[in-house]
C-alpha cells in the first residue's frame, strides 16, 4: 500500500526539514507599489480581523501546489485573502467579478 | 531646460511600472474598492499603513540593539518582554505580535526563521529581505543551519550551538546578536552602525 501519510503530516507550504539543496537566492527586488499597497491591504484585514494573518496563511495552502508554485509572493496573498473573504460571505463572487471588470476598463486594461 | 537643471529626469523613476496594470494588482484594488464601499475599512487607514511600512527599517532594531549592549537594565527588559522594550524606544508593534528578543552567547548562536511562511519582526526590522521568503531558507535553515549560514559567509564555531526558531503568526523573534570585541570606545549611535538586519537575523554577525 502506497504510505500517504506524509500527505497529511506536510501541507503544501511546511517546508521545514524537506532540505531540497537548492542554494538560497540572494537576489532582492523592492516591492512594487501595488504589492506595498497589498500589503498595507492585509495588514489593516488583519487589524479589524475580517481576515487575520493565520487565516490569509492557512488560505495559501489551499489555493493547491500549481498556484503555490507559479504565483508570486503577493499574488498568493491577495487571493487568498479574496477568498477567506468569499468564504466569509463578506464579498460574492459576482461583485469581485463586476468591481474587476469596473476597475479594468476605468484603467484601459482589455477585458 | 537650464544649464542649472540639465540632467534627465527619466533616471529618477527607480520603481515605476509603466505596464498595465495585471489580474493580480487589479484584484487587488477592486477587493480594496469594495471592502471601502461597505466601509468595513477606510482608503485612510490603508493610506496610514503604507506610512507605517515605510518608518519600519533595520535601524528601529539596531538601536534597541545597541542599547542593550551599553545599558544592561534595558536589555534585561528587552529580554524579558520586547515588546515593552520597543515601546519604551518609541517602537510601536502595530500587528499585536509578541516579540521575543533572543541573545546570542559565547555558546548560542540564534537562527530566524518562518517555515510555514514568512513571519518576520516587520515594525522592527521593516518588510523582509526575499530570500527569507524563499523556499530553500525556510526548508534548509531548520535541517542545515550550518550549511545556510555558510552561504552567507558565516562559520559558527563547533563548540557554539546553534538554535534555529520558527516563528509563527503570533510570536516573532530578533537576535540580540553578540557585541564584538574591540569595540568598547564606541559610542551607542556608532555601535548601531555595526548592527545590520542580517544580524538581527541571525544569518551573519557584527563585525568591528
Amino acid at each position: 500500500m502506497t504510505d500517504t501519510s506524509m500527505l497529511v503530516k506536510k501541507l503544501p507550504n511546511d517546508f521545514g526539514g524537506t532540505g531540497a539543496h537548492e542554494p538560497v537566492p540572494m537576489a532582492v527586488h523592492d516591492l512594487l507599489p501595488w504589492e506595498k499597497r497589498c500589503h498595507a491591504l492585509l495588514d489593516v484585514l488583519d487589524f479589524h480581523k475580517i481576515v487575520n494573518t493565520e487565516e490569509k496563511r492557512r488560505g495559501t495552502e489551499e489555493i493547491g501546489t500549481e498556484m503555490a508554485a507559479k504565483l508570486t509572493y503577493y499574488e498568493k496573498w491577495i487571493v487568498s485573502a479574496s477568498n477567506c473573504l468569499l468564504q466569509k460571505g463578506i464579498l460574492t463572487p459576482d461583485e469581485i467579478g463586476r468591481k474587476h471588470k469596473e476597475v479594468s476598463l476605468r484603467l484601459g486594461v482589455p477585458v | 531646460m537650464t544649464t542649472e537643471h540639465a540632467h534627465d529626469h527619466s533616471a529618477h523613476a527607480a520603481i515605476e511600472n509603466d505596464e498595465l496594470p495585471g489580474y493580480y494588482e487589479i484584484l487587488e484594488m477592486s477587493v480594496r474598492e469594495l471592502l471601502i464601499e461597505r466601509e468595513l475599512i477606510t482608503a485612510d487607514e490603508v493610506r496610514h499603513q503604507i506610512e507605517v511600512l515605510d518608518s519600519r527599517s533595520p535601524a528601529l532594531g539596531s538601536r534597541l540593539v545597541a542599547r542593550a549592549w551599553i545599558d544592561p537594565t534595558f536589555k534585561a527588559r528587552l529580554l524579558q518582554s520586547g515588546n515593552t522594550a520597543a515601546e519604551e524606544m518609541g517602537i510601536s508593534i502595530y500587528d499585536d505580535t509578541t516579540l521575543t528578543v533572543l541573545e546570542n552567547t559565547e555558546s548560542v548562536h540564534n537562527l530566524i526563521v518562518c517555515t510555514l511562511c514568512s513571519c518576520y519582526p516587520r515594525p522592527i526590522l521593516g518588510l523582509p529581505p526575499d530570500w527569507y521568503k524563499s523556499k530553500p531558507y525556510r526548508s534548509r535553515a531548520v535541517r542545515e543551519p550550518r550549511a545556510v549560514l555558510e552561504e552567507f559567509g558565516t562559520k559558527i564555531g563547533d563548540n557554539v550551538e546553534v538554535r534555529v526558531n520558527d516563528s509563527t503568526s503570533n510570536l516573532r523573534y530578533l537576535v540580540l546578536p553578540l557585541r564584538p570585541s574591540g569595540t568598547e570606545h564606541l559610542t551607542e549611535e556608532q555601535l548601531a552602525k555595526l548592527v545590520t538586519r542580517d544580524t538581527m537575523i541571525g544569518v551573519t554577525v557584527p563585525k568591528a
